[in-house]
């Protein structure tokens, strides 16, 4: 297909936001101290495009000419409805953040270079489009890595910090080896079929399983499944909070969309193994990102630990796809796979909202830590709406977003078990839709937590007792991603035509329209009506009656201080405590002084727990790896020349020789 | 019979019934209590009362207090309106489908709003509750989804309307049925696990989330009690009907007549219960809640294999 005829698809607008992009990459590097109102109109732009494309486009490929090769492969891309997907979740999270980041990033601004920051935010936007887009494996290399680069660069971008420092490492690391997966993964396919290029690859049996493994672990990586997520907690909170929300809500999917377009929506690998393999890990997932999010204290910290915990829900929808595809099950096939890409989305929104969130509450308080917070709901009442919002979205509370992406998520598992050809898949999929409510109920648990400490009640300290509302920017960018969460969760039957495109492309003609039997917007106009009666019957009895304001009963005790709140710690204690043994939970509580029952001098309570696969599995073989550097490699490298000519020489003498050989 | 009629009914139901149930598992338990306790009648008279009373809201309390109830009691109705808890039969064509997992989440919408407005006061025992609250519902709501998910795979439709209209086998009723209730007794704050009428705050959950309401709020929220009452009780008096073969073949009025009873008897069985049980220590909460979650799972791994 020739340039014209892919600009006259979507590629024009594509091309457009990616050049904007760079253009603001450039521009942020030329001007390091700038604060960026100009460098935020044009990324709102680019995302503009990219929505156009995203909604208008026409599918289309384009290979550019011949001066234009990468290695042995041409430049090629291809857009075609799952790839418009993936656009229109770059774009829709994009706008809001790039509103955001002027206000947020001011109180940045004595730390770090602004400009630097907008110009590697530009370049993860444009390389992310470029992942999407991209036809061949060369292509997508080369932006999966540029990608990975530009993240790295933002998560540094306060470096003056040394856990930022130790997180920007460790995210590094987990890059480079995601990345390496995937190279060995790609020259595996390559040496296999003979060609770069996704479409020609068309592996099945059992010698596709070794690459598509390998790709498969590299994909998972990125996206923070477990047991690869341990770089995810640390390195989404390193970063600058439009940052956390582009990663988490955004930079995390390409992996998932690189999955889909390798696994279930093009053919690449027909592997029988990878859908169990992707439903099992999905499910530890899911519930290993909560209960750990459960834990933390930190906000954003909680918050990435959510994003495991939704990467599991998405790849728990991919693998039911997957096994539909195995079993021919179209429903099945389209079910799982429409509800882990409406949830990529979904996800994208209220998990993008919510870091904003918690940057807006940053910005104002300095503090992330949730026991120092509290009622920020009287100081930032739209951020809180806002929060409020978001937070029920993620715990899949109807009539929001994320109730509907669950929601068809258990329509699938439903599937699964009406269609299982055994007994024993049938009550695994029964087991899938309990695992799904505990997920859901934990997850709300967590989110009264984080809701309630943090906003609700009385301020714990200083900085949140004097904060104010957050810019106007940074407010409207919360808004804006709020109504989303809404209007999504209205508008889920009218998703399902560009959803039933995608899943068209497995095969076999939609069948998701007839799967969505919830009237939501009578649902909704019900409530609304419901509770419009109720509070005008309210106030008119408030009439004769006003509301009187009085303190919070305290026993007679006399005044309750903000100490006397239940702290996000206590909250999370029940719940922790029955799963403890996944963690080593421990609860250690000293009273101290002389009539130690009745009249105690001090009593302090501590929490303990820990990460078993970090510390029983990561750090043991991290800690070989830097054993065997220190002791062996150390002494490979010893920095004398002549030492090196010698390595040289062999080389030379070992590839002569391979040449010769063959 | 009559559109109109029966819609008449359907709302009668709805309004009036739910406190009458509570004013019946009130009696009862005062008479297992060898106390003559309040007419039948009484929560009608709490609720006029509460509403002709002043409110009183905490000073540190926001929007989310004020509108909770609200929301809450609208969710309650429309929840009530949309599961078929006094049988199916009954149920005017107005009603649309109704999906199981939309119950479940909205009830759980319910829930998360009064455990915000909970602790919006900054009281720690609204804390205290919501966390008990969460914790409670984290151990439910896998047993109710997988139970119900059970008699929706032997009907093969998740539309709960479709669900209670079929007939179902036997022992994954009496299963399911037995889950709910033991469920019920959980989610309604009911005993062994919560005592709803203890004096000492420390030891409630529902009665602490809401110990700061008053007057108007206060019967709001009431009443959204008295409605998910209606609603646990309700499909679990339901899902145990359908243990006895023959109730779907009964004739309308008579099944509408049973299905009331049973309701009331399940609301006296309930009383009866709190007159002889102990309140469960705390941390023993989740194993008796396993009775139930095993029951769900003993109940899906037949309908996996009958289907």
């Amino acid at each position: 297909m020739s340039v014209s005829e892919f600009m006259g698809g979507s590629g024009i607008w594509c091309g457009a936001a990616v050049l904007l992009w760079l253009a603001v990459a450039v521009a942020g590097l030329l001007k390091r101290k700038y604060s960026g109102s100009a460098l935020s109109v044009l990324t709102i732009i680019g995302c503009a495009f990219l929505l156009l494309a995203a909604i208008f486009g026409r599918n289309c490929s384009l290979a550019f000419p011949l001066p234009w090769y990468l290695g042995d492969s041409r430049f090629s891309f291809v857009i075609d409805p799952l790839s418009r997907w993936f656009l229109a979740i770059i774009g829709v999270v994009g706008i809001p953040v790039a509103l955001f980041s002027p206000g947020y990033l001011r109180h940045m601004r004595q730390r770090i270079s602004l400009g630097f920051v907008w110009a590697a935010l530009a370049l993860l936007l444009a390389t992310m489009v470029g992942v999407i887009l991209a036809a061949n494996a060369i292509v997508f290399l080369v932006a999966w890595e540029v990608m990975a680069a530009s993240s790295f660069a933002l998560v540094i971008a306060d470096h003056e910090q040394r856990d930022i420092r130790r997180a920007a490492f460790i995210y590094l690391g987990a890059t480079r080896t995601g990345s390496a997966f995937l190279m060995a993964g790609f020259l595996w396919a390559h040496q296999l079929t003979g060609s770069w290029s996704f479409s020609e690859w068309s592996l099945s049996g059992v010698s596709a399983l070794g690459p598509a493994l390998l790709i498969f672990v590299g994909l998972a990586t990125k996206a923070g499944s477990w047991p690869f997520h341990l770089w995810l907690p640390i390195a989404h909170p390193a970063a600058p909070a439009p940052v956390s929300a582009i990663m988490s809500g955004v930079m995390i999917k390409t992996a998932i969309y690189a999955m889909a377009r390798f696994f279930v929506v093009g053919g690449s690998f027909s592997v029988p193994a990878i859908g169990p393999i992707i439903l099992i890990l999905g499910a530890i997932s899911a519930f290993w990102g909560v209960i750990f999010a459960l834990l933390q204290h930190d906000l954003k910290r909680l918050l990435a630990y959510h994003s495991v915990e939704n990467i599991g829900i998405i790849m728990m929808g991919l693998g039911i796809s997957l096994l539909g595809k195995r079993y021919h099950v179209p429903l099945l096939a389209q079910l799982g796979l429409a509800a882990a890409l409406f949830h990529t989305l979904n996800h994208a929104i209220f998990k993008s909202l919510l870091f904003l969130g918690a940057g807006a509450v940053d910005t104002r308080t300095h503090l992330r830590n949730v026991e120092k917070l509290g009622g920020l709901i009287h100081r930032m009442p739209w951020t809180a709406g806002a929060f409020v919002v978001g937070s029920a979205a993620i715990c899949a509370l109807p009539p929001l977003n994320g109730f509907a992406s669950e929601w068809m998520l258990y329509q699938g598992f439903f599937a699964f078990a009406q269609h299982g050809h055994s007994v024993g898949t049938r009550m695994g999929a029964l087991l899938l839709m309990g695992w799904l409510a505990l997920i859901g109920a934990l997850a709300i648990a967590c989110f009264v937590k984080a809701v309630g400490v943090v906003f609700l009640g009385n301020p714990r300290s200083q900085q949140a007792e004097h904060a104010t509302e957050a810019g106007r920017g940074m407010v409207i960018a919360q808004m804006l991603l709020a109504f989303m969460c809404i209007g999504l969760g209205l508008a889920a039957p009218l998703i399902l035509s560009p959803l039933g495109k995608i899943a068209a492309q497995m095969g076999s003609p939609s069948l998701l329209r007839r799967t969505w039997t919830i009237p939501i917007g009578l649902l909704a106009l019900l409530l609304i009506v419901t509770v419009g009666v109720l509070a005008i019957w309210m106030r008119q009895l408030s009439r004769s009656l006003p509301v009187r304001r009085f303190i919070t009963w305290e026993c007679g005790f006399g005044d309750l201080g903000p100490r006397t709140q239940y702290t996000a710690a206590s909250f999370a204690q029940p719940i922790s405590r029955i799963f403890g043994a996944i963690y080593g939970y421990a609860l250690e509580v000293t009273v101290k002084g002389r009539h130690r029952r009745h009249f105690p001098e001090t009593v302090t309570a501590e929490t303990m727990h820990e990460a078993h696969l970090e510390t029983k599995i990561y750090v043991p073989i991290l800690k070989s790896i830097h054993r065997m550097s220190g002791n062996f490699l150390m002494r490979l490298q010893a920095g004398s020349v002549h030492q090196y000519l010698i390595y040289m020489a062999l080389v030379l003498a070992l590839l002569l020789w391979i040449g010769v050989g063959r | 019979m009559n559109a109109w009629l029966i819609t008449l009914i359907y709302l009668i139901n709805l309004l009036i019934f739910p406190l009458f149930l509570v004013g019946i598992i009130r009696k009862v338990k005062a008479l297992m209590q060898n106390r003559k306790g309040a007419p039948v009648l009484q929560p009608f008279y709490d609720l006029s009362k509460l509403l002709r009373k002043t409110e009183t809201i905490s000073g540190s309390a926001s929007w989310v207090f004020v509108w909770s109830p609200r929301v809450g009691l609208a969710v309650a109705l429309i929840t009530a309106v949309l599961v078929p808890w006094a049988g199916t039969l009954l149920t005017p064509n107005w009603v649309p489908a109704t999906n199981f997992l939309l119950v479940i989440y909205l009830l759980a919408l319910g829930k998360f709003l009064t455990m915000l407005a909970a602790i919006d006061t900054g009281s720690a025992f609204g804390g205290l509750g919501a966390s008990r609250e969460a914790t409670i519902s984290m151990l439910v709501e896998p047993t109710l989804v997988i139970g119900i998910a059970a008699l929706a795979l032997g009907a093969g439709s998740t539309n709960l309307l479709t669900i209670y209209a079929a007939p179902m086998s036997p022992l994954v009723a009496i299963l399911v049925g037995s889950a709910l209730v033991v469920a019920a007794l959980a989610e309604l704050s009911r005993m062994p696990v919560d005592d709803p009428t203890t004096h000492l705050e420390l030891t409630m959950v529902h009665e602490a989330m809401i110990l700061e309401y008053s007057g108007r709020g206060l019967a709001m929220i009431e009443y959204a009690v008295a409605l998910r009452t209606c609603i646990f009780l309700g499909l679990a008096a339901q899902t145990l009907l359908h243990a006895w073969p023959a109730y779907t073949a009964l004739p309308v009025t008579f099944r509408y007549g049973i299905s009331i009873l049973s309701l009331i008897a399940l609301g006296k069985a309930v009383a009866v219960a709190e007159g002889i049980f102990v309140k469960l220590k705390w941390r023993s909460v989740p194993n008796f809640l396993a009775f139930a979650a095993v029951m769900s799972l003993l109940a899906a791994l037949i309908a996996a294999a009958q289907i």
